[in-house]
């Protein structure tokens, strides 16, 4: 049984992910045409959303008391907290793939934490026009509502606990072909397709799924709640500093699935 | 006795049969992966559900198009973009990266109707699976999610299979560039864009600001959810059924032969690595 357990050796040189990443993306710039088609298509399909958000508005002026404009930030940190991931994170995507084939045996000979250097190696240039379109949706918000200077402040942080909360979500989900092996991906559509539900303002869903939304996969943390602070529809000071603690939970427990995982990985064997 | 050889049309229809037989296997084969799409679709269709569900329960939303008739608009539109999810740019794609498509073209099959059949039995297959939702769905909302009448539901089965022409024959000639780019990621995403925006998925065309409904009447998208579903439930009735099926069919003949051009005319320039 291969496995990597918790004091798994650590790598001499710290900056190894970093090296990884940078390797992993200087290779992904060589495909110029990719590149080019896959920031355009993701700008597409972000605005292929927002068309619905304006199909939306013309039939109603807000929904549950948001405005256009604040709901488009939720839209542009949701665009960006998905291309964080995509760039970043990406290879989670293809943990079915690799388990199927036995191809994470060569990772776990690495001196190296498997985790993150899994998820570092593949980074997907498309992430580039979600995020482009994300930061444009944030701040045309931002601007058109005057917010206060600290929301600009602390954007940032809110952004990597968005991308944190996706991709350990992700991972979380992904660690389920470790007990069901199948050359498929499909599931990690569903915590895609939940982060695209708090596009909208929380309030609309039934109470149910906004409880999902911000307590069991808390993305409502990273946007939402903040939101509702900084543009006055609750009074709450505490929505402002959840992400981070909600982003760690969740990362946490990711890593704990991804060692759960691990221990059940048989390889392909010959 | 030596056997008749049956004739070269026969024979073609057989492997497309053949084809489609395999590809529908194949589908059920998979059946977590299909069951696990179809969770994933739910709660994407379930959104701009739960969206439209508020505005109207406070008391928005649009006379044209009452929350009665809305909701099963919505619920048939979700499962009829499920049915037609049929990978069309994945499975070409990936046979032009690796240079497959060399082997297809020499096989005496045309490439164009082998591809169509193969879509067929994904659709088919996905059909099947969703069919039971919108049976459950049929018996919550009762009448209102019946079809109009029986002549509205025989034009509906026709006109859904019209909308699957189009959307292969969309996807058929998305994929084309392909041959470009070696990666059919971004071209299924571009295509997916375009058929979330304007095919009324989302939403029926009435609801729709000007601009996007004016730029909806001259793509082919709207014929491939939203017309199929007014058929059904009778939005579009007496001779304007005729109107509207004439339009997916010409829509539907048009596309196949510019995506059959386009393929000539990519292959001219194609090269595949080997030795």
């Amino acid at each position: 049984m291969l496995t990597q357990r918790a004091g798994e050796p650590r790598t001499p040189y710290p900056n190894v992910y970093l090296a990884a990443f940078q390797a992993s993306l200087q290779a992904k710039f060589e495909y110029r045409v990719d590149l080019v088609i896959g920031v355009v298509t993701s700008m597409l399909m972000q605005g292929s959303a927002l068309s619905f958000l304006l199909i939306v508005l013309r039939n109603t002026p807000g929904l549950a008391g948001w405005s256009g404009p604040q709901i488009v930030f939720l839209f542009g940190m949701t665009a960006a907290a998905l291309g964080g991931s995509e760039i970043l994170f990406n290879q989670i995507w293809l943990l079915p793939q690799y388990v199927v084939a036995g191809d994470l045996d060569r990772l776990l000979t690495y001196p190296v934490r498997s985790l993150l250097f899994f998820l570092v190696t593949r980074p997907e240039l498309h992430a580039i026009g979600n995020l482009i379109t994300g930061s444009l949706y944030v701040a045309w918000s931002l601007h058109t509502l005057h917010v206060p200077v600290f929301v600009w402040l602390m954007l940032p942080v809110w952004w990597l606990c968005g991308t944190l909360l996706y991709t350990s979500a992700l991972v979380i989900v992904g660690c389920l072909s470790f007990r069901f092996v199948g050359p498929y991906s499909q599931q990690l559509l569903i915590p895609l397709n939940l982060l695209q539900a708090t596009r909208y303002p929380l309030a609309v869903y039934p109470s149910w799924l906004k409880n999902v939304l911000l307590c069991v996969v808390p993305y409502g943390t990273f946007h939402y709640l903040p939101a509702r602070f900084f543009f006055g529809k609750s009074a709450s000071f505490w929505g402002l500093g959840l992400a981070p603690v909600a982003a760690v939970a969740l990362a946490l427990l990711a890593q704990g699935a991804w060692n759960l995982g691990l221990r059940r990985y048989e390889s392909a064997g010959s | 006795m030596t056997p008749t050889r049956p004739s070269a049309l026969r024979a073609e229809f057989a492997t497309f049969f053949a084809l489609f037989s395999r590809g529908l296997r194949s589908n059920f084969a998979y059946r977590p992966a299909l069951l696990l799409a179809m969770l994933s679709a739910a709660l994407s269709y379930a959104v701009p559900m739960l969206v439209w569900r508020h505005i109207y329960a406070s008391g928005g939303g649009s006379k044209a198009v009452p929350a009665q008739a809305l909701f099963p608009y919505l619920l048939l539109a979700g499962c009829l973009n499920f049915g037609f999810a049929m990978n069309v740019e994945s499975r070409i794609g990936q046979r032009i990266r690796m240079g497959l498509i060399a082997t297809d073209l020499l096989r005496p099959v045309d490439f164009q109707m082998a591809q169509l059949s193969q879509a067929l039995s994904d659709g088919i297959a996905n059909l099947a699976f969703v069919l039971p939702v919108f049976g459950v769905a049929c018996a919550f909302w009762g009448k209102s999610a019946f079809p109009h009448d029986a002549a509205a539901f025989f034009a509906f089965c026709a006109s859904v299979l019209l909308a699957f022409v189009i959307l292969f024959a969309v996807s058929f000639i998305f994929v084309q560039a392909t041959f470009i780019t070696y990666s059919s990621y971004g071209v299924f995403v571009a295509r997916n864009a375009l058929q979330q925006t304007f095919s009324g998925m989302s939403a029926p065309l009435a609801l729709f600001p000007a601009g996007l409904r004016a730029a909806s009447e001259w793509l082919p998208f709207r014929h491939t959810i939203h017309t199929p579903v007014s058929i059904y439930l009778g939005w579009i009735n007496g001779s304007a059924v005729w109107a509207a099926l004439g339009a997916q069919l010409i829509w539907a003949l048009g596309l196949l032969l510019v995506g059959r051009y386009m393929l000539r005319v990519s292959l001219l320039k194609f090269e595949i690595q080997g030795g």
